[in-house]
């Protein structure tokens, strides 16, 4: 089963535009990320810009309309987020409670939903979706070699 | 640079309702126009937040609450990660979506590693990579 780790940092909803986590924080979530990958478990991780720097579409009666960031009536945002691989919803708590997070800060455990979660007739519907997946992924692979 | 479109949770993803055939082909479309762009990096959804759990982090303590959220206003259901020039391009993409009445998306910039600069030393870089290029083998295999 797949779960994510939702990182909702404490007061992030106000943070300024180019704000960047300390070296110390940085330093300790990457030896808990490494813990992760030890273990076999990690599939994905990313940070967010704080969302002074984002925007908001909303499609009240189909139609888009955009509203740049920050969103003052948020009272707490994504930071960021953990991709596992684990046996059980148990597991996947289990690693979140050993993040190195701070005080006040609460991390959100989902289960991904995956193809086979799908009655019969959402599959058909859906039915390119693994393929566009795993051709994302490949896509996803050729950046991290152009990267390193 | 890459961006991470969340879509919001609603009365019917948290009630655990599946999309119908038609917002299921119509989105399969958009899926299909972002991957032959070269945009789509992935793609996933949440089951609702009832399957889920918190862990709030207090006082060296952790407190494991069980979902649902009912307080919680910015659920997430799904996202999306793109990869494109801009953020301008990433709302234009986000425009065409098929999202009916009500939807609400919001649109998030990845940090990459050269956005830390100094701070992010080469020590904590080649740590990355190397968890970077674990993680895809592992995805590969």
């Amino acid at each position: 089963m797949r779960f994510m780790m939702l990182m909702l940092p404490v007061g992030y909803e106000k943070a300024a535009p180019g704000a960047m986590p300390d070296a110390g924080a940085v330093s300790a979530m990457m030896k808990y990320n490494e813990s992760l990958q030890k273990a076999g478990v990690l599939l994905a991780l990313d940070g967010l810009h704080p969302p002074s720097m984002g925007a908001r579409v909303s499609f009240s009666g189909g139609r888009p309309k955009v509203t740049d960031g920050p969103f003052t009536e948020a009272k707490e945002v994504l930071g960021g987020y953990w991709m596992i691989q684990v046996k059980s919803k148990e597991e996947a708590v289990e690693w979140a409670s050993r993040c190195p997070a701070s005080d006040n800060e609460v991390i959100e455990v989902r289960q991904v939903q995956e193809f086979s979660d799908f009655p019969a007739d959402v599959k058909a519907a859906a039915a390119g979706f693994p393929d566009l997946q795993s051709g994302s992924r490949r896509g996803r692979s050729d950046l991290v070699h152009r990267h390193g | 640079m890459r961006f991470m479109i969340i879509v919001k949770a609603d009365k019917n993803s948290e009630a655990g309702a599946l999309p119908d055939e038609k917002i299921l082909t119509e989105m399969g479309k958009f899926n299909e126009e972002l991957v032959k762009a070269g945009v789509m990096l992935a793609a996933e959804g949440l089951h609702p937040s009832s399957k889920g759990a918190r862990v709030k982090f207090s006082e060296g303590k952790q407190t494991v609450t069980d979902g649902p959220f009912t307080e919680a206003k910015e659920l997430i259901a799904g996202f999306w990660l793109w990869r494109v020039k801009s953020k301008e391009e990433a709302i234009e993409w986000l425009k065409r979506a098929p999202f009916g009445g009500g939807a609400e998306v919001e649109v998030r910039q990845v940090f990459e590693a050269d956005d830390f600069g100094a701070e992010f030393t080469p020590e904590l870089r080649e740590q990355e990579e190397r968890l970077r290029a674990q993680m895809e083998q592992q995805k590969t295999s």
